[in-house]
């Protein structure tokens, strides 16, 4: 087997993984307490750090829960592309209970009743019902009340872990176990149920965290728009992540650029498929033009947030697509590694957009003269300047870090490469026609 | 060979993935510029032995793709806001959101036709056939051995030393493919075939046009009779082939309701004495209002507003019978002569006519009843009662 002669030192990460962690949760820890500092020390911001922490949040959240998706299509299609970086990806799957502790400051803007009057809350304005869709939202307490919200992240967060641990250990026991393969055709037997366990989960947690922002408002294919961005994210991760490795001299010879090419493929694919998805569920609310639908939309194509819808359309889809279309760009692993950086910043756009808006939706509507009556509409008050600043940046920037720290931690304690896979050998002469 | 044939080229066979990997090195090598291999399955890395640049199929497909899209964009655009304008849901005659999914098809379509006729293109498809195919040797192609072949078009062919060279690089087996001594061109019953079949598929659209550009006395073509003429009864028609069924006396499915017959909560329409639901009483025109409707600032505001969706459309926002419509009418050089309801004519009537008037109609203008109820009739003609008191005022 070919396997047999990959030098244990291509998939050690060592010393690196530990100067990494220290420079990461350094550069992550800093950039919370600055951004913390501007939230906290004056009262007022305080709706809007909690606002970009939940951009953060989600942020982060997606990368996790794009590795779940990853290792689960693998295994069910048995795709052997993807052998030599499947460890990675499971490495970032086992970040979920740093994940979870990332989500404890929430705690805060759940349990608080700061702002309750003005806002309805410091961020989820079902919270405390307020304005004109106070009687709506109250309709929907048995779903959106804090006790049941808190016991539905709990569940969400036990799948997903359980099935990151899982999977974690039957991987590595498949490293030291030989010609015996019975741990590779267990975690095939669960990838599938597991995957739609992980479908409802990350569905239901995209409305509970990012939908519910607007409790008024609601989508069926929300679930399905996040997921294109957890898999968009999870692709351009794994591109970055593999060419640090290779930078630093690591998975050298096991991951060359037919992998890359792969890689980069999907990358493609799912830049087109967040198009898809994004104007499906534009179309269908925009054709129908029922005010109860149109008010999450009407949001963000009025001031200030048109030319971010705009920018959204460009960078997020027509850019990437014209960008990632060529073969040799997704073949170059340099190339590859700025349209994955640039598609993580197209990512945090997407969630900027989902989640910003809300922040200055005026609470109780604006009066507005509409074919000669006025009319209650559910935009930012005129005059309302767009949200970006240091924070909208720096939490992001800081959770990331923090995450990438929590994955060189793991990284370093075990090989990054499932050197025993039993399809190994057959990814390593993988190449594209 | 009997006689001098005209040479195709040399086969080489080798039964190797390597030995065709080293031999189309050598080939690559030599120059030969007219040469092929064939191989049962895709040898990853035969591309690079033989050379092979990259194929421009990739940007065909970009040209068709980009054809597509703005193909589809077009379409619709002349469809719908040049040769057919039409209102759909109330968006522009233009509506690029609505045009994307079907842009999104024709240039997924056009993408799909230039990856297929552009590798047609590209391989020289279709060809009649191949002389490699009379050679019995390369019908292996398909199952257990590889081939190389150098064609007689290469500047460098020479039979003798390019047998000798490709024996040279391990081929087991060197052979002479000959073009067959035999027709090239498909037969004369496949020509034939094809006339007629072609001639087949235009009848359609032939006739389809010669329809569409003349008329005929005659009925139309009944495809499906039984369909077209089924035996069924009709609400009020005899139908074919049951004139003489004993349902009904005169063959229908339904008979008319008995004279006078009043249908369920209408009774109050139906007395004669309640000049509320049709203006009159026994038959004439009230004078004056009639019991049961409200005079108040209400009856009066909900007047203007009914009046306004209703009637301003043609007698306009003063009644003076300058709507939108005459408005129209004059822009495009018509006359549309709609009733100034200021008119001293129209304003002596007494409330039962105008509150027939609407409620039936008269000349052009159409009954109203079914849109309004009758409370708003009668608030109608207070509000008009009002625009008359003010236009007459000194």
């Amino acid at each position: 087997m070919e396997n047999h002669t990959i030098n244990p030192a291509t998939y050690t990460l060592g010393d690196k993984g530990a100067q990494l962690k220290r420079n990461m949760t350094f550069v992550g820890v800093l950039a919370l307490a600055i951004s913390a500092y501007f939230g906290f020390a004056e009262g007022d911001d305080l709706r809007r750090f909690f606002h970009t922490y939940l951009l953060g949040y989600s942020f982060v959240l997606s990368i996790a829960l794009g590795s779940i998706f990853f290792v689960m299509i693998q295994h069910i299609t048995g795709s052997f592309w993807s052998a030599s970086v499947r460890r990675v990806a499971e490495t970032v799957m086992a970040q979920f209970p740093l994940v979870l502790i990332m989500g404890l400051p929430l705690l805060y803007p759940l349990l608080s009743h700061a702002g309750q009057d003005e806002f309805g809350g410091l961020l989820w304005p079902w919270l405390h019902p307020h304005g004109d869709h106070a009687a709506l939202i109250e309709g929907k307490h048995a779903f959106l009340n804090v006790g049941f919200f808190m016991i539905r992240q709990v569940f969400y967060f036990a799948v997903w872990m359980a099935t990151a641990h899982w999977f974690n250990k039957k991987s590595v026991e498949q490293d030291n176990s030989g010609d015996d393969v019975s741990p590779t055709f267990a975690m095939r037997k669960v990838a599938a149920p597991a995957i739609i366990l992980f479908a409802l989960t990350l569905t239901a947690a995209s409305f509970d965290l990012l939908m519910s922002l607007d409790p008024a408002w609601f989508s069926t294919i929300f679930g399905v728009y996040y997921f294109s961005g957890c898999v968009i994210a999870i692709f351009a991760f794994l591109a970055i992540v593999m060419n640090w490795l290779q930078d630093h001299d690591l998975m050298v010879g096991v991951f060359n650029k037919e992998h890359y090419h792969d890689l980069g493929k999907f990358l493609f694919a799912f830049v087109f498929f967040w198009g898809y998805i994004a104007f499906s569920q534009f179309m269908l609310l925009w054709y129908a033009d029922i005010p109860e639908e149109t008010g999450w939309y009407l949001l963000r194509q009025t001031e200030p947030w048109t030319n971010v819808s705009w920018a959204l359309l460009l960078i997020t889809f027509v850019i990437p697509f014209l960008g990632l279309l060529s073969r040799h760009v997704k073949r170059s692993r340099k190339t590859l590694k700025f349209w994955a950086w640039y598609m993580l910043a197209a990512h945090w756009l997407d969630l900027y957009y989902i989640i910003m808006p809300q922040f200055t939706k005026a609470p109780h509507g604006v009066e507005t003269m509409i074919d000669g009556k006025m009319q209650t509409i559910p935009i930012a008050e005129p005059g309302t300047a767009l949200p970006i600043g240091a924070m909208e940046v720096l939490v992001p920037v800081a959770l990331f870090c923090l995450f990438v720290a929590g994955v060189a931690r793991t990284a370093a304690k075990r090989p990054l490469l499932c050197k025993n896979d039993p399809l190994l050998p057959k990814c390593l002469g993988f190449h594209n026609i | 060979m009997t006689h001098q044939t005209e040479l195709h080229g040399i086969l080489a066979e080798y039964e190797t993935v390597d030995g065709i990997m080293h031999a189309a090195e050598q080939v690559r090598d030599r120059g030969f510029k007219h040469w092929d291999c064939h191989t049962p399955f895709p040898v990853h890395g035969l591309d690079d032995a033989m050379d092979v640049k990259p194929t421009i199929l990739p940007w065909i497909v970009l040209v068709g793709g980009f054809t597509g899209l703005i193909a589809g964009m077009v379409m619709q655009w002349w469809m719908n806001a040049v040769d057919y304008p039409y209102v759909i849901s109330g968006k522009p005659d233009w509506s690029i959101p609505a045009n994307i999914p079907v842009a999104f098809e024709t240039t997924v379509l056009f993408s799909a036709f230039a990856t297929l006729f552009g590798m047609f293109i590209l391989n020289k498809l279709p060809q009649w056939y191949n002389p490699l195919f009379r050679k019995e040797r390369f019908a292996r192609a398909t199952s257990d051995r590889f081939f190389v072949v150098i064609e007689a078009q290469d500047a460098q062919f020479d039979t003798t030393k390019t047998a000798e060279f490709l024996a040279a690089t391990g081929a087991t087996a060197v052979e002479l493919v000959e073009v067959p001594d035999e027709p090239t061109s498909p037969p004369f019953g496949f020509k034939a075939v094809a006339a007629i079949m072609t001639a087949l598929v235009l009848l359609p659209p032939a006739m389809i046009a010669a329809s569409r550009t003349s008329t005929t006395e005659e009925t139309r073509f009944h495809l499906v009779p039984n369909m077209d003429f089924q035996q069924k009864f009709k609400a009020q028609t005899a139908p074919l082939g049951l004139e003489n069924h004993p349902l009904f006396a005169n063959g229908t499915a339904t008979l008319k309701p008995i004279e006078g017959t009043i249908a369920q909560g209408e009774l109050a329409k139906a007395d004669p004495t309640n000049a509320l639901y049709s203006g009159l009483k026994y038959g004439k025109p009230v004078t004056k209002f009639p019991k049961g409707v409200v005079i108040d600032d209400a009856a009066l505001e909900n007047g203007r507003e009914q009046y306004n969706i209703y009637c301003a459309t043609c007698h306009g926002d003063s009644g003076k019978g300058d709507g939108m419509v005459a408005r129209r009418a004059a822009s495009i050089g018509q006359t549309w002569m709609i009733t100034n309801l200021l008119d001293e004519r129209i304003a002596k009537q007494k409330p039962g006519k105008v509150f027939e008037t609407i409620t039936k109609g008269i000349n052009t203008m159409p009954g109203y009843a079914a849109q309004v109820s009758a409370t708003d009739r009668w608030d109608i003609i207070l509000y008009l009662k009002a625009l008359q008191k003010a236009q007459a005022a000194k």
